[in-house]
């Protein structure tokens, strides 16, 4: 514990995690709407194809200086979207392809000259490649001002346009035929998603950089019903990421931090995508397995209920068999000890016959009538 | 023509020289259409037929090579509070994190305007539209919780929170069951009775003649149009359908 307190002591891990809090937080906002408009694959391209434009950033300000380095990475995203759309209209390329050319082509290109800059060497040209799989350690404080202005215009953007941006998101088509400006809407938030990403870098760099976005959207869309509650638990978890991965990475020696942010986010959706209830996978099979059983007691019910029917007797005594051969299968093991434990059947002798037998309880009889009008307005039920 | 003079006011829809094409294969072919107010209008046609860009065509979703749309006489941009929309359902994913009576409140983004958020006034015309379809209990439920037909009658509740007097419906009765659609059809029809205009895009021939009064018979081209009785005619049925006809197996439906 005293190594964490002299850790967050220093101004300069201070700083680091103040900044990877914050490109956390920016991430994970737009990163939910990016995903729910089903552009999480585009973000890759556009982080891969943010390379080229840090090496030309750097080449032209002589020197590691973020300012020129954002804009350089945005022309260079912006180049690659505009290329994608160009190739997508204009030959038979689908979706899919054109990001996968686009996204490999421009990482090529940013690579030679990642290697030609490292080449030629100066100082300064060994932080460059930090740019590829992030290093939080690299974040200045100046840098902080750029990273914050960023994410309040953001934030205010998002606010100021929240139920436009939620329409566009869910309906452009609707939105669109109310008279929206869908075209502007749609270009903002991806003008934002793309800010995201190049402010990003530094934190989890171009090649992980994607997973900062889809990873805490994917996971907060577990645990909420709503978009605003979305947004907001999708920024928390990407600012938890990125605080967290940074202080793993600032504490240990040699540790790129994109992969160690990634595997804290990614750690996030698994427990998410298994535990949240609702949604989650285990809680779906337990919920699944409930109803099962709620049949199968059921058609146990109205069976038994038949026979009684069937001998105008209400307390008829059915033989187990009899039981098997109505249902097509013997009663699963338990299922008919768990109806007695509701007191909803009981167990009765029927000598001169050995075999187990069953007879309704008076509430038996109740849940066999509940059952047999719940499956004639079962059809109106949701999904 | 300027956009703001009137042209041709006396009905609700009016389709003049309308072409459609997709990489350059026309999906319309020179349309003109009028669909008179107070009706309730059946779009028709085989698949392929361009139904739906009809309609998206209309609302200036989809651009046209040629031809021109009015509403009521205006431009279909001066008419976008006054005409309801609602798309084919599987247009938009169900699974987004939103509420039933958010999904009803869009519907009223437009009439809010810029920097506003839904209200109180709001949530009361989204209630009262989801109770016109019979979904007031649903209105805090999960949209991903809604079976297809609920799904349905949440998309018309957005468009009726407008108070449109026009209202358009892309394939309504598609994957609905049979109770929802009767429900659907009561609906529209007392909406027509209110003296709105409905024009839905259809594709079950054997039920026009029982829900429509007003039919659009089309295949790329206009195939025929006018009130049902004259329209749907086994020389009609067979120009829009040809073979395909026999496989439907309305021919017996035409004897009366």
């Amino acid at each position: 514990m005293t190594a964490l307190g002299d850790l967050l002591g220093s101004h300069v891990v201070r700083t680091v995690l103040t900044g990877a809090a914050l490109l956390g937080a920016l991430s994970g906002m737009l990163g939910a709407f990016a995903v729910l408009r089903r552009q999480s694959l585009l973000g890759d391209a556009l982080s891969h194809a943010a390379l080229p434009g840090v090496c030309l950033g750097f080449l032209i300000a002589g020197g590691r200086d973020l300012g020129a380095i954002l804009a350089g990475a945005f022309f260079t995203g912006a180049l690659a979207a505009l290329a994608m759309m160009l190739i997508v209209r204009r030959t038979t390329l689908k979706t899919d392809a054109a990001l996968g050319i686009v996204l490999s082509v421009f990482f090529a290109v940013g690579v030679v000259m990642l290697t030609h800059v490292q080449a030629q060497g100066g100082a300064a040209s060994a932080g460059l490649g930090s740019f590829l799989f992030g290093q939080a350690a690299a974040i200045l404080q100046s840098d902080l001002w750029i990273m914050g202005g960023v994410g309040l215009a953001a934030l205010l953007l998002t606010l100021a346009f929240w139920k436009e941006f939620k329409l566009v998101s869910f309906d452009a088509d609707f939105a669109r035929a109310q008279g929206l400006p869908v075209l502007a809407l749609e270009a903002a938030l991806t003008v934002m998603v793309a800010l995201a990403i190049v402010v990003g870098l530094q934190l989890a760099g171009v090649v992980l950089m994607v997973a900062l976005l889809i990873a805490p959207a994917a996971a907060a869309r577990q645990w909420t019903g709503g978009l605003g509650a979305m947004v907001a638990l999708s920024a928390a978890i990407g600012a938890t990421s990125g605080a967290a991965g940074a202080l793993v990475s600032a504490a240990t020696r040699g540790l790129a931090t994109g992969p160690v942010v990634v595997l804290i986010a990614t750690a996030a959706v698994v427990f998410s995508l298994l535990l949240a209830p609702g949604r989650g996978v285990i809680w779906r099979a337990r919920a699944a397995r409930r109803a099962r059983a709620r049949i199968g007691d059921g058609r146990i019910l109205t069976a038994l209920q038949g026979f009684a029917d069937a001998h105008r007797d209400a307390g008829y005594r059915s033989e187990q068999g009899m039981l098997e051969a109505a249902l097509g299968v013997p009663p699963p093991a338990g299922r008919l000890a768990a109806l007695a434990r509701r007191g909803l059947i009981r167990p009765v002798a029927h000598p001169p016959e050995t075999t187990p037998h069953w007879e309704l309880t008076e509430a038996g009889r109740a849940e066999a009538a509940a059952v047999s009008g719940e499956d004639a307005t079962a059809r109106e039920a949701p999904r | 023509m300027r956009d703001d003079a009137l042209h041709e006011p006396g009905q609700a829809l009016h389709v003049e020289d309308l072409t459609v094409s997709y990489d350059g294969a026309p999906v319309l072919w020179d349309i003109d259409l009028d669909i008179p107010p107070g009706v309730m209008c059946a779009i028709v046609g085989p698949n392929g037929a361009g139904k739906s860009t009809l309609i998206k065509a209309a609302l200036g979703l989809v651009r046209p090579v040629a031809g021109h749309v009015r509403f009521l006489g205006h431009a279909v941009g001066r008419m976008r509070g006054r005409i309801g929309y609602v798309p084919q359902r599987h247009s938009v994913d169900w699974d987004f994190p939103t509420t039933v009576r958010d999904v009803v409140e869009m519907g009223l983004y437009r009439s809010l305007g810029w920097f506003r958020r839904p209200g109180r006034d709001a949530r009361a015309r989204a209630l009262a539209a989801l109770a016109d379809v019979g979904m007031q209990d649903y209105a805090d439920r999960q949209i991903s919780q809604l079976s297809g037909g609920q799904q349905q009658r949440v998309f018309i509740a957005r468009a009726l929170v407008q108070d449109a007097p026009i209202l358009i419906l892309d394939e309504p009765m598609a994957g609905v069951d049979a109770a929802t659609e009767a429900a659907i059809i009561a609906l529209l029809k007392r909406l027509r009775d209110d003296g709105r205009t409905v024009i839905v895009v259809h594709h079950d021939l054997t039920t026009v003649r029982s829900y429509f009064d007003w039919l659009v018979m089309l295949n790329v081209r206009i195939i025929a149009q006018g009130p049902v009785r004259a329209v749907y005619t086994p020389e009609n049925l067979r120009a829009a359908y040809g073979r395909q006809l026999a496989m439907i197996g309305v021919f017996d439906e035409t004897a009366p």
